[in-house]
């Protein structure tokens, strides 16, 4: 935030520091002040109320009683669920992750290529990530990998008898994999514009030194997009952290078969609104935010030996 | 979510007011109104008939308004639980057996025995029904109906494979050769004769029963052991085995609903579920269902089954006027016009004098819901002691390791250790 200073007048009216910042900003907080209210009402303050109750033993009907770090204990050594979310949800954002962004990439040079109607094209890839998070797709998904569903009724055709891919524990996750991956659009419409920022002459200067398109793609194309591909990483690694939906309605909220789809924020949503442990759900969710800012922290910290920024 | 003032109800409080200040009184005719907010689970018929008895008991008492709210059985507790937490409870909760016990003792739900039996017209409810609906000696839940467990069997399918519908004296030996007969009469396509139970709470429950155990003892401690658990996982092994069962990959599809039921779906001609829901089963199945009690360990075994509450009406403590919440649910269970449009939807009515009513009135999946409960004998036993805190938990837990034993991460035995291992540190930690 800067603000123009004025230069400080030798002849100041009486009232200190703080009326005289306020008398000359106050316009500027008064419109700050609905963000205010919306970050320290719904953001800040019932995160540190969740920081508190996660040293209680919170049940939602009666009063919470303070047990002291307990309930952080036994995440670390009793229970096995945890450790089961954990395995999860790691597969999926280091599967998930890599693979929609690879995607999104395909996707987005397949389109950079002038072609007529554009937008069009844009727009129809990118609806999946509209109605992505919502319901509705994941009862969809349901319905195409289920025992009789379409993907089945389709291998029928090659006389292909396909499992029930939702409700077996050895493919359901990389059903919701695959749906992950179907959600490109957004990644895809970044990685669309930060191609159009590559400068066409160094192309043209490569081709005629006699460079091949797949020679180009990874001296050029690639090197000068590191900056669009980590910013997605970081986002889409910290979206699939937070992945609930999907799992939520196709394992019917139980992260079954077995614990296959027991996503870690499906895991903390069951402690605490199945089993009214909102104290120790609380506890789930501080660890996941530790998680995620010690994924992003090192994303940043090896970002300098990967990432070239153009200058 | 609904708002409704009919408008009897305005021309009453506009006459009202408009009277009031004629004869120079205070206004206080606004604000005389009562507004009481109703909140349940179940599906749309249900909802369906419960506005229907809102509507009649508004009709006939203008100065209260009936808000409705209904949800699925799973989204239903967080949601009540958060309200109660946020002291913007409902006042009239419809209550489990599960959790009756559980809101009562923190002091959720108000006691009702003063209102009986000016109020709350339940003299001639079955004793069962109110010791039920009774914690610590207090009345807390007046019961809406009276169900038990059950198989609902599709007719349809058993009559193409050349299979009759067999009597009470069924045991679990002739299931499963009849699960195998149909299975491989092969008459539709990806079908099997019944659903893998091994998962299923109550079905596990009736088979420790006919054993002469429980689940839970009266302290809130297992009732059953490894040994048990370990003959139902290799029971249900077996009908996995000669297919007399659907797969597991089937089974995992069911979401412990009337819509995801292996019947339902149509990949078995037998489902486990509660008889109250012989209703909801018929109207989205085509084929012809029928209930049937559990089969028995051996012949002449029985006690598995009981007969229970299938859900209450509680009265929330924050509730501002009781009374005419205990009106309503008064209303709502003795009122014979209210119960010709509630049917047996809820299980079977607990008045006498309310039964003896609707029974001319009711179609054959009502009379059969009738019956069933009726025509138990043998098969029923007393009534369990109510489960304790952590039993949700427990029923969950059934279900995960099942799985793991049918997709063969766990042995029958292996996963009986596991089973009873979890269940003992779920009851311990509250």
């Amino acid at each position: 935030m800067t603000t123009i200073a004025s230069p400080a007048s030798p002849y100041v009216p009486t009232g200190g520091r703080f009326a005289r910042a306020l008398s000359r900003n106050g316009a500027g907080y008064m419109f700050l002040l609905p963000w205010f209210i919306g970050f320290f009402g719904l953001t800040a303050g019932p995160a540190l109320v969740s920081l508190y109750l996660s040293f209680t033993n919170f049940d939602l009907l009666t009063e919470p009683r303070w047990i002291g770090t307990a309930n952080y204990v036994r995440i670390a050594t009793a229970d096995p669920r945890f450790v089961a979310s954990i395995q999860v949800t790691f597969f999926y954002v280091l599967l998930s992750v890599p693979l929609k962004l690879a995607f999104a990439l395909l996707v987005a040079m397949a389109l950079n290529r002038g072609m007529k109607g554009l937008p069009w094209y844009r727009a129809i890839f990118y609806l999946p990530s509209l109605l992505g998070t919502s319901v509705a797709i994941a009862v969809l998904w349901r319905q195409l990998f289920a025992g009789n569903g379409l993907v089945n009724s389709f291998l029928a055709n090659f006389g292909i008898q396909g499992p029930s891919w939702i409700s077996n524990p050895d493919y359901s996750l990389y059903t919701l994999v695959v749906l992950s991956v179907w959600q490109f659009g957004s990644p895809m419409i970044i990685f669309l514009a930060g191609l159009r920022q590559i400068p066409q002459d160094m192309y043209e200067a490569a081709s005629l030194d006699g460079a091949s398109k797949w020679r180009q793609f990874w001296k050029i194309t690639l090197p000068l997009l590191t900056p669009v591909v980590f910013f997605n990483a970081v986002v889409q690694t910290i979206e699939a952290f937070k992945a609930f939906t999907p799992a939520f309605i196709i394992s019917g909220g139980t992260g079954g078969p077995i614990n296959s789809t027991l996503f870690y924020t499906l895991y903390l949503y069951q402690e605490a609104f199945g089993f009214f442990r909102m104290g120790y759900a609380s506890a789930l969710a501080w660890i996941l935010l530790v998680i995620v800012a010690l994924f992003t922290a090192f994303s940043f910290l090896t970002a300098r030996y990967w990432v070239h920024y153009d200058d | 979510m609904t708002f409704r003032i009919n408008r009897r109800g305005v021309l009453a409080g506009g006459a009202a007011a408009l009277s009031a200040s004629a004869f120079g009184l205070p206004g206080a005719a606004f604000g005389q109104e009562t507004r009481l907010r109703l909140m349940w689970w179940g599906s749309q018929p249900r909802a369906e008939r419960t506005f229907e008895v809102s509507n009649l008991f508004m009709e006939e008492n203008p100065e209260v308004v009936i808000d409705g709210e209904t949800v699925g059985w799973d989204d239903y507790w967080p949601r009540l639980a958060t309200q109660v937490a946020g002291r913007n409870a409902p006042d009239i909760i419809q209550m489990d057996y599960r959790y009756i016990f559980e809101y009562a003792r923190r002091g959720a739900l108000a006691q009702l025995e003063g209102h009986v039996p000016d109020v709350l017209k339940v003299s001639d409810f079955d004793q069962a029904a109110i010791d039920g609906g009774s914690v610590d000696g207090s009345l807390y839940g007046i019961s809406l109906g009276a169900n038990s467990s059950a198989m609902m069997i599709n007719a349809a399918a058993f009559e193409e494979a050349g299979i009759e519908i067999p009597d009470n004296s069924l045991t679990f030996d002739e299931m499963k050769r009849i699960g195998e007969e149909i299975t491989k009469a092969g008459k539709r396509e990806n079908f099997y004769g019944l659903s893998d139970g091994s998962g299923i709470e109550p079905f596990f429950e009736n088979f420790v029963r006919q054993r002469g155990k429980a689940l839970y003892t009266e302290d809130g401690e297992l009732a059953f052991d490894a040994e048990d658990t370990r003959e139902w996982f290799e029971l249900w092994a077996a009908m996995r085995e000669s297919k007399a069962c659907v797969p597991p990959d089937l089974q995992a599809l069911d979401k412990n609903q009337i819509e995801t039921g292996m019947v339902s779906l149509g990949h078995a001609a037998v489902s486990y579920a509660h008889s109250n829901q012989l209703v909801g089963y018929q109207t989205i199945n085509k084929d012809p269902i029928v209930m049937h009690p559990y089969p028995r360990i051996e012949p002449g075994v029985g006690g598995g089954h009981y007969r229970k509450p299938s859900m209450f009406f509680s009265v929330s403590s924050q509730c501002e006027n009781p009374e005419a919440a205990a009106a309503y649910i008064s209303f709502f269970v003795t009122d014979p016009d209210a119960a010709t449009i509630l049917d047996v939807e809820r299980g079977v009515p607990e008045s006498a004098a309310v039964r003896e009513a609707l029974a001319p009135q009711l179609d054959d999946t009502g009379r059969a819901a009738v019956e069933f409960i009726g025509g138990l004998g043998d098969l029923a036993g007393p009534l369990p002691p109510p489960p304790p805190l952590g039993a949700g938990e427990i029923d969950k837990m059934l279900l995960r390791i099942s799985q793991e034993v049918s997709f063969g991460q766990h042995t029958p035995e292996s996963g009986a250790e596991a089973f009873v291992t979890e269940a003992q540190s779920i009851l311990s930690r509250g």
